[in-house]
Formats: structure tokens, C-alpha cells, sequence
């Protein structure tokens, strides 16, 4: 297992001053190398959940082991370091900066991003540059083929991009740091379909040609029987079921309390 | 013609107070009203130096750098705590508190009477400047070294991860970047820059009071930054010569001094406005302030 949460437990307190438990056990084993998804109606807590792995949410209880390692508490920008990278789920590429730049950011290779150091070793930090260039250049020629359009547009700024294609280069984007496991949220959201099939191919080759492991959230049924090795249903509060993607989807009770059938 | 070159170096001392507040406002979108702030910290602290001890400039310039550096903690700080509106109206206050210092601790910063006969800088200790043409050829180089510093920080990684900050700092920090460590290092390089401002205003003009250093100073800077553009090099040098040269301009139209004042006050406004209303990045910046 690469990912396992054991007894993740929050509450939230709302304008009323009323408490409520949003998660109430949550027991949930990830795969390594495989497609996860987590399933669930609106504001069952499948967001939360993301932001209590990847550290931007703190008062909870429970443990979460990444790799044998048990990072309850550690900071989000240190959670990201240890090889966890996330899509938000109105995540776009930074307006203002370039697609190069957007790309170069998620690099792991932080050479001459401590001004004192950019300073006085710029040849340094100008070499890297050259490096994370050619990377960017590799990933996007891995994602979207030999001589694509991406490559003569990565000095246009990141908000000129349709949202789709922002929602693509989002994702290719997660490939250019040293991350094990991608937590997606909504990765369909708000994209017309020719961009989803384009998705579901990054996400297959974020499966079978690098070795990652995916952790995503969707509530588009087809796109999750069509990319998810695993499903987990979060019901009120729990993990109600998890199993094979279409065991899971085609189980009574979930199609009957999520999906209304 | 030492009028005209008071007006460089005043410039001078602008640009690099304009480039300083750029860093944290226009980069990392960290709305500051207390740039005045460590502007005085630095004029008093380097005043405290060039008083006390007989050191060479370059080692002043050093601990006033330091030292008004510190101060900026005071402010990263409650970046860390405060958002927006909030965190506007918190640097206001820290604006507010340094004057009131610098107003009232009068054993040390003699109160509204101020300090006078501070000495000019001596240069590797030995040679003191006096007179408007040594200031002149000072704050040029100055000036310059700053400017080119700060062009180079623009375009390096650690400018670009400001940038990104200001886009989007949820998703900067999911990529591993510690976005207190970012805020606090732009925030002690621009308060650094601005006390050196300080210490030259300060020693050029050979004496200092705290009305120099107050809340409208902050703005006069802020105004400067607006009008001329955030997020690159150039729209901020741009900003300190509309503000510094209008107010010279405008004494060759011949209005009396009363009129004038008032005048440049108005101009400074509908400049502002016009500006913010059909080029909100400013007449040369890059971006928009979110």
C-alpha cells in the first residue's frame, strides 16, 4: 500500500455554532500503481479528505501513512516534497505566468529560488534553467506527441489558454515534479468532451508509463468506469464500500443512495 | 544647477523606495501601507551609526539593511495570520506604531524637534561626502546597483515563485514551496532596500523628523507604484519620476506655492484614478494587483 488512512475522523462547527462529524472513520487503503477513485454525493467530505492528505487541513484525527511513513500534521509544502501532488479541483494553470514558467514551478529542482543564492551564483541557477526547460519540453513531447502545439506556445501567458486546455496542462504539469502519488480532484470538471478522452489518456500514462499512483475524485460515472482500477464509495461520513471499479458502481445500495437508481 | 541635481537624487532615493515596495506588492501581492515605515527605521537607525560611531558606509549601509530587515518580521508575521483587507489594515497599524515611536520617544529620537547636524557618510571611513554633487554620484550608483538587483530577482526562479504566490498560493504551496519562508524574504529585502533609502535621505539631507516617515509617505509611495506599473523593473522606476518630477514641473507654470501644493495633490489623484481605470497594471507594470 502506498497510501492508507486509518480512523480519519473531523468536525466542523457551522454558522448556528452546531457541531457535525463530516467524516467519521474513514479507513481507506491505496494501491501503488493503481487508479483509486472516491466516490460520493456533494459535501460527503471527498475534498476534505484530499486536504487532510496533502496537509492543508489539520483538525483532524486519525493517521495517515504515506509509504510507511506516518506524516500526521506535517505541512502541506513538506507533504508535497515527500512525493504527493494534487490537482485542485478549480485548479488552473497561474494566470500571469507562462506555460513554461507554470511548468518549470513544479519542478523538484529549486536551484536559484533563494534570491541571495540567485544572486551570487546566477550561472548556477541558469544552467538549471536550462535543464527544467528541457524537461518541460520532454513531458509535454510524452503527453501530447511529437511536434504538438503546446511546444511553440510556452511563452504565452497561462490565462490565454482555454479551460480546457488548462485543465490538461494542469495535469501534464503534475509530471514534472518527483511525485508517487497524484490526488485529482474532479479532473472532468467544467471540460467539454474532447478534453476529457485527452484526460483519461494523461491519466493512463500517468498510471502505465510512470509508474504513479492515482488517488482521484469524479463525479462523471463513465470516466470513472473507464479509468479506475479501485473505487471507494465515501458515505456519510465512512468508506461504505471499496472494491473493483464496476463492483463498486454496480453495488445496489451505492447506486441506489449516490447515483439515484 | 544644484536644483537639478537635488531632484536626481531625490529620484534617486524614490526609485529605489518605489522598486523596494514592488518586491512585496507588486510580486508577492502583499498589499503594505507601512513602507514609510522602514524608510524612517533605516533614516534613524543609519542616523544612530553615522552619530555614534565612526564606521566606513559600506558597513553601515550593511547593519541598517540588517537591522531594518528585522523589523520586517514584525510584518511577514502577521502575513502569515492575516489575509487581504485584514492584513492591509494590520501594516497601517504598524505604520502608525513606528511614527508614534519615532514621535514620542523623545530621549531618543528627539520628538518633532528631530535630529539635526547628522554627519555625511564617510566613504571606506575615511573620505565623509558633503555637498550635493557627492550625494548625486552616490545615489546613482546606488540607485543603479539596486536597480540591476532588483531586474535580476525579477527574472530569477525565486521572482518567479513571488509571481506565482501572488496567482496562486494554494497551489504554489502543493508544490512544495514554503510560502512563509517566500513572504518573509521579500518582505526583509524590501524593508532592507528601503532603509537604505533611509540612511541616504537622512545623511543628504543632514537632518530628519518623523513627519518624513508617515502614513501619507506610505501612500505617496504606493501612489507611485500604481501609477507606474507592478511586477516588473521598469513601470516602478517609471512611478518615482512622475511623482518626484510633476511637483518641479509644476513650479515653472507659475502658480503660486499654495496653489500648486494643492494642485500636485489633485494631479497625483486623477492620475491615479485614470491610471487604475484604462491600464490597472500601471503605465509600464506587467500585471495586476488581485
Amino acid at each position: 500500500m502506498i497510501l492508507q488512512l486509518k480512523d480519519i475522523r473531523i468536525s466542523f462547527t457551522n454558522a448556528q455554532n452546531e457541531s457535525f462529524d463530516l467524516l467519521r472513520g474513514v479507513n481507506l487503503d491505496v494501491e501503488k500503481g493503481k487508479i483509486t477513485a472516491l466516490v460520493g454525493g456533494n459535501g460527503t467530505g471527498k475534498t476534505t479528505l484530499f486536504n487532510i492528505i496533502s496537509g492543508f487541513e489539520k483538525n483532524y484525527t486519525g493517521e495517515v501513512v504515506f509509504e510507511g511513513n506516518d506524516f500526521n500534521r506535517i505541512p502541506a509544502h513538506r507533504i508535497s516534497l515527500m512525493g504527493i501532488g494534487r490537482l485542485f479541483q478549480d485548479g488552473q494553470l497561474m494566470g500571469g505566468l507562462t506555460l513554461m514558467e507554470n511548468m518549470k514551478l513544479a519542478s523538484d529542482d529549486t536551484t536559484g529560488e533563494m534570491p541571495f543564492s540567485s544572486l551570487l551564483f546566477p550561472k548556477k541557477w541558469k544552467k538549471a534553467e536550462l535543464q527544467k526547460e528541457l524537461q518541460v519540453r520532454e513531458v509535454l513531447t510524452r503527453i501530447f506527441g511529437q511536434d504538438n502545439k503546446y511546444l511553440n506556445m510556452l511563452d504565452k501567458d497561462a490565462s490565454e489558454f482555454s479551460y480546457g486546455e488548462q485543465r490538461i496542462l494542469s495535469l501534464a504539469r503534475l509530471l514534472m515534479g518527483g511525485d508517487r502519488l497524484l490526488l485529482l480532484d474532479e479532473p472532468t470538471s467544467g471540460v467539454n468532451p474532447m478534453y476529457i478522452e485527452i484526460i483519461e489518456q494523461i491519466i493512463r500514462e500517468m498510471k502505465e508509463q510512470e509508474g504513479l499512483t492515482v488517488l482521484l475524485i469524479e463525479h462523471n460515472m463513465h470516466f470513472v468506469r473507464k479509468v479506475a482500477d479501485v473505487c471507494a464509495y465515501l458515505d456519510e461520513g465512512i468508506i461504505a464500500k471499496v472494491g473493483p471499479t464496476a463492483e463498486v458502481l454496480d453495488d445496489k445500495n451505492v447506486r441506489n443512495s449516490y447515483l439515484g437508481l | 544647477m544644484e536644483y537639478v541635481f537635488h531632484i536626481i537624487i531625490m529620484l534617486n532615493i524614490y526609485i529605489m523606495l518605489t522598486l523596494s515596495a514592488n518586491l512585496t506588492i507588486g510580486m508577492a501581492n502583499l498589499l503594505t501601507m507601512c513602507q514609510a515605515a522602514f524608510y524612517g527605521i533605516g533614516a534613524y537607525i543609519g542616523t544612530f551609526f553615522l552619530m555614534q560611531f565612526n564606521l566606513p558606509f559600506l558597513l553601515v549601509a550593511a547593519l541598517v539593511m540588517l537591522f531594518t530587515g528585522a523589523f520586517s518580521f514584525l510584518v511577514s508575521f502577521a502575513s502569515v495570520r492575516l489575509k487581504d483587507d485584514y492584513f492591509v489594515i494590520a501594516t497601517m497599524g504598524f505604520q502608525l506604531i513606528v511614527y508614534t515611536i519615532l514621535y514620542n520617544w523623545t530621549d531618543v529620537t528627539r520628538g518633532p524637534y528631530g535630529i539635526p547636524g547628522i554627519p555625511g557618510i564617510r566613504l571606506f571611513g575615511m573620505f565623509e561626502l558633503t555637498g550635493v554633487y557627492a550625494y548625486l554620484v552616490l545615489s546613482l550608483v546606488l540607485m543603479a546597483v539596486v536597480v540591476f538587483l532588483f531586474h535580476h530577482l525579477v527574472e530569477s526562479p525565486f521572482g518567479r515563485v513571488l509571481n506565482a504566490i501572488r496567482a496562486d498560493e494554494i497551489t504554489v504551496k502543493s508544490m512544495g514551496r514554503n510560502i512563509v519562508k517566500f513572504k518573509s524574504l521579500a518582505f526583509f529585502l524590501s524593508a532592507a532596500v528601503a532603509g537604505l533609502a533611509g540612511i541616504i535621505y537622512a545623511s543628504y539631507v543632514s537632518y530628519i523628523d518623523p513627519t518624513s516617515f508617515t502614513l501619507d509617505e506610505s501612500i505617496f509611495i504606493l501612489s507611485a507604484l500604481f501609477i507606474g506599473g507592478i511586477g516588473n523593473t521598469k513601470g516602478p522606476v517609471l512611478g518615482a519620476v512622475f511623482v518626484v518630477l510633476l511637483p518641479e514641473l509644476l513650479r515653472f507654470v507659475g502658480l503660486p506655492d499654495s496653489v500648486a501644493a494643492n494642485l500636485r495633490q489633485i494631479i497625483y489623484g486623477l492620475a491615479l484614478i485614470l491610471v487604475m481605470y484604462y491600464r490597472p497594471q500601471g503605465l509600464l507594470g506587467k500585471t495586476i494587483m488581485k
